[in-house]
Order: structure tokens, then C-alpha cells, then sequence
């Protein structure tokens, strides 16, 4: 029996199937061919992406591009274990060959395991008023040089301008021998903006950058204005900056991009396939107290144009806003289908992939966590010594360990309550339960930082982090 | 792999893109077939075949340019592709450096890509039941009994792939490179006593499918996951530092990215103006042995067509080369070279030792005995390195020793300092890279480096 969800009209369904050049008849004899060597489930990823770039540099938009990329991924479980073959043409033969590929995995024996449909609802997260596709490349330019234009003004140090402007759309329909077919077109607009200063015989770069799932009205003399603003923010304490004398000490997280911290020191190590293998730190610890009382800890695929949100995750699951930490208590993981059938709970609509050639495994979204009652002022009022962070650039967590690092790129000594000397390139280093523990207060200033953060965890796939200011009592921070 | 018909394809879209109104074309047509199979525990856990193409068209259009790419190799399909490139590439703005390189700077021996024999035969026996097999065969799962621990996961993985590309353009050039690897890795993770987890991990890589190593995998990753058992804190300051040669291309790497003329034209490069000086200790000598058959990492010519040259980088500490492509050279008036490293080999040094004779051989042991005390780095966890300043701080992990002996393992360090200073700091390179890397990056061995803990 065969059931089609869809979130707006028959003929939208039928819009996807003819990008792919497929039919009913045509997925329901894969998925047979697919389930053929005794497989418990199997789905299709069907994906047709066009990705468009401009970059401006030395004063002009000379280089640019498109690219097409097509294709349908066939995924066959037998238990938790995984067949996975593609093939980069939609024709039955080929599909066929894919299928046959992928059901190899059915062959090794092991338990079979039960994969229960989901409950599909309609999300519209990301609707669009003008088509990236529909718009060529040199409606672009004036905004490039626009831009280039307010940053330059902005400062007189700036002795280099780059302005890359991209964006992809992505056209996805999924389908799995439950019966349920999904699809979804997804949006993704950037701009990112460096200047290159010059002062007194000392280089200093900085960057500035917006994503979203969104069409072409992001762009604007809004935009250009904002990142201008931002990307000379800062400057002056850059060339100041000094690092800091390293040890432990009181780290005071800004609101906004510290959000990295909640991605690297436990979200990576709540996603579900890490605790499935056992490999976690937080493996066997749902219930149990990570963080003191009070903390709520989200990651969350339902912000409206945020860069890592779905109306569908890539296993067809509805996007959905996941509480991993509730009052301070661990309450979920986050899930794909495989590691809610192994917990016997409902995915949380994390099945995540960078595209047709990988299968979906847990990943982030937005990640966040949500604000609590203190004045971002006091939090800072409070350290006597230690550090404020506000600019970063990456980070990287070792899961069973808990071992995380991320990188600040700029903040400032603390010294009796007051920010004093900026300090700038240094690494800040903890454990993940134990700098959860250690959050001793939490502003009322989340704030989602909207830059162009991609998580590389095997697949590169768009996120974002938000954090409201907060104080950790002790982090190890590396310096002179 | 490539077949003529996809020959013939690329040849066609040269064809239909300067009939289209384009200067000058290159196009790159690129094939890889992969297969792996992962077990978890003993068991087979995921097995995935992939077959990738791309063909990725240069287009060069009254001064202008631009780049493009598809998987959709069907002519009908390509040439309406190429026709909106052409059309693009008009909207942008001039560029009069963007041109294809002189035609005496190509290669002009790579006619069947196999001519550096990195393309294994064997490649094409093997089938799903020997990949199985191999997969079978990495698992120590049933006979792994840790002492004092508690064995939590193993996860292997076998993988096999060829690769294929075809380059081409509008100039005449046309060079082709086939590659085959077979490589075999194996993570182990383990519960201590108290509920502390350590993992470890190893693997091999090679061209030959013979070659291929894959009895001990499992076993040194489970040794990797258990010396890191009792890992102490130590108190920041100043060591020597030793870094395994598993992760030395940590330091290495940000060397290259500055003397890449790209980083050097956008003010980006801490090495600008640094070729002909001594920058780093006359002990730092870095090759590019791009030409050397049967190794990984080998390549008759980069991106652009142009032939590689088996050539000093830095030698004695002077950087002797920066890394420029066709368009670079006439951004920068510097002499077009290659664009970008191919197979850098480090050279063997002990400080105040003659190490002349290239064949001497200096071991890890060798350089912790020679160092004494300090802190043996042997993984990276985050950081970065400002491009700009060479500034760099990353997280470490690894070691402490004490008279050339490994005493407890530490965790939550972190080094800082500045890319120049540290590598005038050098006091040992070993003769230890590992033969499947396509980086010959040994041992190190560093003074006076910052930790903080």
C-alpha cells in the first residue's frame, strides 16, 4: 500500500518527479529490486542542485561560475546496518544497477529491525519571493561593487577588498518502501566580505558574512550596509591585541557565535550514532543532570530562513525543534531513522547528508541555547579575572573523550569586572561535561549568529549556533 | 576507465564553446569509482559503492573568465550548459591576466595517464567477496581483550578506488592520470575503569592493492586508544616539543599556503617577500618530489596542464619557491611556477649533527633520546593559524617525556606561538614519514615552544 505526502498540490508532486524523470511505477520496482535480498527498508534520495558564485577582487567581479549537480542515492537497511550506491542518472537501468549495489548489505545476515513511518506535516520555513535561478549573473554586480564600495569607505586602513556572493537551490524528492514521498526545494543565499587593513606596517584581515535559506531579495543595500558596518567593527582593538597569558581562568562566552561551544562540547556528542555505538561521552545518560538547573539546550531545524533548517530533514522526516538538554537534564539525542529504531523512539528529524553521494547520518541544525535571566553586563561585572570571547572561527570536539577546542579570532581581558586589554588569535580548550558543569550564569541575550558555518563531520552540511552570553567558571586558554 | 566517447565529449565542448564565442577553453573530465565495506564490532555494517563523474570547463571570453561545472555528460544537456557559460562570462569583468599557461610549460608526457604506475591491475579482480574478506580480516573484534579496559566500539573500514582524469584544452594539450588506492582503517574505543573513554585509531594507504598491510590495523589503533589511559595534567610553559609524524603536516601546511602567490597577491601570506631569505633554521629542507613513480601524491602536472619539476621549496631555511599559477604571475610580475605542492618531502636534520648522507636514518627514538624532556605532540584537536601574521595556537594532545622516555599521557594542552619562530626552532626532522602518505612529512622535534595547560 502506498501512500503520497505532499505539503501543497499534486501537481508540485508531480513538478518533482518530472525533474528527475521518474514514475510511481518506476519507484515502487526499485524499491522491490531494492528489498529484493531480504532488506528491512530502503529509500531514495533524488537530487538536482544548481550552485551559482561571483567573486570580487581587486576592484572587480572577475571571476564567477555555475555548476549542476544531479543525481539519486539508494540506501538499503537490514537492521542498523547500511547498503549505499548512486548513481548520477535517473534512468531505471541505472537506478536498477544502484539497487542492486546497495541490497549487497542484506546479504551479510544479522537481525532484521522495524522502521515505522512518521507523521508528515507541512513546513514552509524557507518561502521565497524571487528565484535565485531566475535571476543571471549580471543582475549581481551593482552589489558587489556596492559593497566593496561601503567597506572601503569605512575604513581609510583598508588597503583590500573580496566580496564572494553565492548561492545554491536544491531540489530534492525523497521516497522509501513505507510509502512516503516528500520533497522540497531548498534555498541558500551568502555573502561573505574580507578586508585586508594596513596600519603602521601591520597587516590585520577580518571577515564578515550572512547565510540563509532564502531567494535573492536578501540581497541588498541592507545587507551591504550591515556587513560594512561589521566588518570594520572591531579593528582598532585588532591591531591593539596581544595574547594573553595562558592557564585556566573565568571565560565570559558573547552572545552569538560562542553558540560554537554548545555545538563542539555537546552537540556532537548527543548525536545519536555516537551513543548507538556507545562511543559518547554522554552515552547511558539521558535523564541525567549535564548542566546546573535552568539551562535549556536546543537544536532546532524550524527557525524560519536559518542556514540550517528543513521543512524535511534528507530522510523525508519533518524539520522539528529538538530539546537535547531540558532544566539542565539530558532529554534527547539527536536522532536519524536508524538510531530511533535501534532507541525505540521517534526521529528527530536529524538524518542529515551534503548530498545525494553520502547517507544520512545525525547532524546539527541550529543549535542553541535559549536565554536565562542575568544582564550581560553583570555576568561580566562579576569575573575578576579572565577572559571575554566574541569573534570565532572554528572548533573541534573528541567525542569519547569529551576534549573540545574552539578558536577565537578577538575579545579582551577581564580585570575586576571591566574589559580591558583585546586580546586576539588563541585557542580555548575544555572537556564537555565539565564545562557544562562549570556555567555558573546565563544572560538574557540569545542571539543566533547567521554567518556561514558548515559542520565536517564526514559530510559537509550548512548549520548555524546562537548562544546568549555566559560565564564558564573554567576553561583552559592558550597563550604566551 | 574514461571511455572515448567521454574523450570525444570534452574534446566537444572545447569545440562548442569557442564556437560559442570563447578565446580559449580547458576542460577537466574527471571519473572515480569507489567501494567500501565498514564493520562494526565484527560485523559488516555499511557497504557503498560510488561512481563520480564531473567535467569542470574553463572558459576564457574577451578577457573574462570564468569557471563551471556538471555531472550531466549528455551532449544535448552540455551544450545548452556551456552556451549560458559563454553567456555569463561576458557579464563579468575583465581580467586580462585570466589566459591559459604558455604552451611550452606543459606537460607533454602524460598520453595514457599511467605513465607514473600508480594505476594497479589488480584493481580490476577484485570483487565484493574479496572486499568483504578484506574488511573480515581487519576486525580483531573476537579477540581483543584489553588489559585493565573494557573494549567499547571498533569500526573498520576497507576502501578501494580509481580515479581518471582527463585534462584538455583548447591550445592542444591533453594529459590524462590514473590512480588506484587501497586503503584500510581501523578506530578502536575503550572504557577505563572509571568511565573515562580513550579511542585510537590507524590506517594504511597505498596504490597496490599487494601492498596493502592490513594485518596490525586494528591492533595499533587499540594500542593508540590504551597509552592514552591516566592522562595527567601538566603546568604550562616552555618545552621541547616532538611531533609524531602521523600529524607533522599540521605545521607544515600553513608553509605552503603562504607561498602561494595567490595568498602573496591578496596581502594574505606571512612569507611575502621571503624568497632568496633565510627564514627558518638551516636545518628546514623541503622537496617537491612531484615525479616519482609509483608514489602517492605523484603528478606529471597540476591543474592547469602545467609540468611539475622535482625541485627544492625551502632548502637550508631559504625559501627558494613560491607556488604561481598563469594568472598569479601576471597579477604578481613573479615567474610562473606550479600551482601548488604536489608531493613535499622533508628532509632528515639533527642540530649540530652532519647529516649529509641522505640515507642516515633518524627515528622517533632517536629524536626523544636527542631532545630529553618535554612533550611528544601526537594529534591536534582544533586551532588555527593566522594567515596574515603566522600566529598560530592549536589544541594537542599526546605525551610527556622525560630522558627519551615516555612518562603519562596529557590532554588539554594547547601550543601557541608564531610560524617562523617555531620552524627557526627546528632541532630534529627524522627520516620516518610513513611510505603511504602522500606527504612525506617525518618526526619533528621543536625548542622552546609555548603550552598552556
Amino acid at each position: 500500500m502506498e501512500t503520497f505526502f505532499h505539503f501543497e498540490t499534486m501537481n508540485t508532486r508531480q513538478y518533482y518527479l518530472d525533474i528527475f524523470k521518474v514514475t510511481r511505477e518506476e519507484l515502487e520496482k526499485v524499491t522491490s529490486l531494492s528489498l529484493g535480498r531480504g532488506g528491512d527498508y530502503c529509500d531514495f534520495y533524488f537530487e538536482n542542485t544548481t550552485f551559482f558564485n561571483l567573486l570580487l577582487k581587486d576592484g572587480t567581479v572577475s571571476s564567477g561560475g555555475f555548476h549542476t549537480d544531479y543525481g539519486v542515492g539508494i540506501r538499503v537497511l537490514k537492521g542498523e546496518r547500511t547498503g549505499y550506491a548512486y548513481t548520477e542518472s535517473t534512468d531505471i537501468n541505472d537506478m536498477i544497477q544502484a539497487a542492486k549495489a546497495a541490497s549487497a548489505i542484506a546479504c551479510s545476515g544479522g537481525e532484521s529491525r522495524s522502521y515505522s513511518p512518521v507523521k508528515i506535516e507541512s513546513l514552509d520555513l524557507y518561502p521565497v519571493r524571487s528565484n535565485w535561478r531566475e535571476i543571471p549573473a549580471d543582475a549581481f554586480l551593482p552589489f558587489l561593487k556596492l559593497l566593496e564600495t561601503k567597506v572601503f569607505q569605512a575604513d581609510n586602513r583598508i588597503v583590500k577588498v573580496i566580496v564572494r556572493l553565492s548561492n545554491s537551490v536544491s531540489d530534492v524528492l525523497m521516497y522509501n518502501s513505507l510509502g512516503e514521498l516528500t520533497f522540497d526545494t531548498r534555498p541558500m543565499g551568502s555573502v561573505t566580505v574580507t578586508a585586508v587593513f594596513s596600519q603602521g606596517g601591520k597587516t590585520e584581515n577580518k571577515t564578515a558574512a550572512r547565510s540563509f535559506r532564502t531567494g535573492a531579495e536578501f540581497i541588498g543595500e541592507d545587507l551591504a550596509d550591515e556587513l560594512a558596518k561589521e566588518v570594520v567593527k572591531g579593528i582598532d582593538e585588532r591591531f591593539e591585541a596581544v595574547r594573553p597569558k595562558g592557564g585556566q581562568m573565568s571565560v565570559v562566552m558573547g552572545a552569538g557565535a560562542s553558540g560554537i561551544l554548545l555545538h563542539e562540547a555537546m552537540g556532537h556528542a548527543f548525536e545519536a550514532d555516537f551513543n548507538r555505538k556507545g562511543q559518547s561521552i554522554f552515552a547511558g545518560k539521558i535523564g541525567q543532570r549535564v548542566c546546573p538547573a535552568g539551562i535549556n539546550v536546543v537544536d532546532d531545524g524550524t527557525v524560519m530562513y536559518n542556514r540550517g533548517s528543513g521543512n524535511f530533514d534528507d530522510e523525508g522526516v519533518p524539520g522539528q525543534k529538538t530539546y537535547m538538554v531540558t532544566d539542565g537534564i539530558l532529554t534527547s539525542y539527536l536522532h536519524d531513522r536508524i538510531s530511533a529504531s535501534w532507541f525505540g523512539t521517534a526521529s528527530t528529524g536529524n538524518g542529515r547528508r551534503e548530498n545525494f553521494r553520502y547517507n544520512p547520518i545525525p547532524r546539527m541544525r541550529a543549535t542553541y541555547m535559549e536565554s536565562g535571566n542575568s544582564e550581560p553586563e553583570a555576568i561580566i561585572g562579576s569575573v575578576s579575572k579572565g577572559i571575554f570571547v566574541n569573534e570565532f572561527s572554528n572548533g573541534q570536539v573528541k567525542i569519547g573523550e569529551g576534549d573540545f577546542t574552539f578558536f577565537v579570532k578577538s575579545g579582551f581581558l577581564i580585570e575586576n569586572g571591566r574589559l580591558t586589554a583585546p586580546v586576539k588569535d588563541i585557542n580555548i580548550i575544555g572537556n564537555g561535561p565539565q564545562a557544562l558543569a562549570d556555567i555558573v550564569a546565563v544572560g538574557n541575550d540569545l542571539k543566533i549568529d547567521n554567518g556561514t558555518w558548515t559542520c565536517g563531520k564526514e559530510q559537509s552540511v550548512p548549520v548555524s549556533c546562537g548562544m546568549p552570553t555566559v560565564l564558564v567558571s573554567n576553561l583552559t586558554v592558550g597563550g604566551e | 576507465m574514461i571511455n572515448d566517447n567521454e574523450i570525444q565529449v570534452a574534446r566537444d565542448c572545447i569545440r562548442i564553446a569557442l564556437r560559442n564565442g570563447a578565446d580559449a577553453v580547458r576542460v577537466s573530465l574527471n571519473k572515480c569509482v569507489s567501494d567500501s565495506v565498514s564493520t562494526l564490532n565484527g560485523e559488516v555494517d555499511k557497504v557503498s559503492h560510488s561512481a563520480d563523474r564531473s567535467l569542470y570547463i574553463y572558459i576564457f571570453a574577451d578577457g573574462r573568465y570564468g569557471t563551471f561545472s556538471t555531472n550531466r555528460l549528455e551532449l544535448d544537456e552540455l551544450e545548452n550548459f556551456i552556451v549560458n557559460a559563454v553567456k555569463m562570462v561576458g557579464m563579468l569583468g575583465e581580467d586580462p591576466c585570466r589566459r591559459l599557461p604558455d604552451r611550452s610549460r606543459m606537460e607533454e608526457g602524460a598520453r595514457t595517464g599511467m605513465e607514473l604506475g600508480l594505476f594497479d591491475e589488480r584493481y580490476l579482480s577484485i570483487d565484493t567477496d574479496s572486499r568483504l574478506e578484506a574488511a573480515a580480516r581487519l576486525s580483531m573484534y573476537d579477540k581483543a581483550t584489553p588489559a585493565g579496559c573494557r573494549l567499547i566500539s571498533e569500526e573498520c573500514e576497507y576502501t578501494d578506488s580509481y580515479d581518471d582524469t582527463f585534462l584538455i584544452d583548447s591550445q592542444g594539450f591533453e594529459g590524462r592520470h590514473c590512480e588506484t588506492t587501497f586503503s584500510a582503517f581501523a578506530e578502536m574505543t575503550i572504557e577505563d575503569p572509571e568511565g573515562n573513554k580513550y579511542s585510537g585509531f590507524w590506517w594504511e594507504n597505498t596504490p597496490f592493492y599487494d601492498k596493502l598491510n592490513i594485518e596490525n590495523i586494528a591492533a595499533t589503533a587499540l594500542d593508540n586508544a590504551i597509552r592514552q589511559i591516566g592522562p595527567k595534567h601538566r603546568r604550562g610553559g616552555k618545552y621541547r616539543m616532538v611531533v609524531d609524524r602521523n600529524c607533522a603536516t599540521r605545521l607544515v601546511s600553513p608553509l605552503f599556503t603562504a607561498l602561494n602567490a595567490s595568498s602573496i597577491q591578496q596581502k594574505m601570506s606571512f612569507l611575502d617577500g621571503s624568497r632568496g631569505q633565510r627564514i627558518f633554521s638551516e636545518g628546514l629542507t623541503i622537496m617537491d618530489l612531484a615525479r616519482t613513480p609509483g608514489k602517492s601524491g605523484s603528478r606529471l602536472y597540476d591543474t592547469e596542464g602545467v609540468a611539475t619539476k622535482d625541485a627544492p621549496v625551502i632548502e637550508k631555511g631559504i625559501v627558494c619557491r613560491y607556488f604561481v599559477n598563469t594568472c598569479m604571475s601576471g597579477k604578481t610580475g613573479l615567474e610562473p611556477t606550479i600551482e601548488d605542492i604536489s608531493r613535499p618531502c622533508l628532509m632528515p636534520y639533527v642540530k649540530g649533527d652532519d647529516l649529509a648522507c641522505a640515507e642516515k636514518e633518524v627515528s622517533l627514538k632517536d629524536i626523544l633520546k636527542l631532545c630529553g624532556n618535554g612533550i611528544y605532540v601526537t594529534g591536534f584537536n582544533g586551532g588555527n593559524c593566522n594567515p596574515v601574521t603566522g600566529d598560530f595556537s592549536y589544541g594537542v594532545e599526546g605525551f610527556a617525556f622525560r630522558g627519551g622516555r615516555i612518562i603519562h599521557p596529557v590532554r588539554e594542552m594547547l601550543i601557541t606561538g608564531n610560524m617562523k619562530e617555531l620552524w627557526k626552532n627546528l632541532v630534529a626532522a627524522g627520516s620516518d614519514a610513513r611510505e603511504c602518505a602522500r606527504w612525506q612529512i617525518p618526526t619533528l622535534a621543536f625548542e622552546d615552544v609555548s603550552f598552556s595547560a
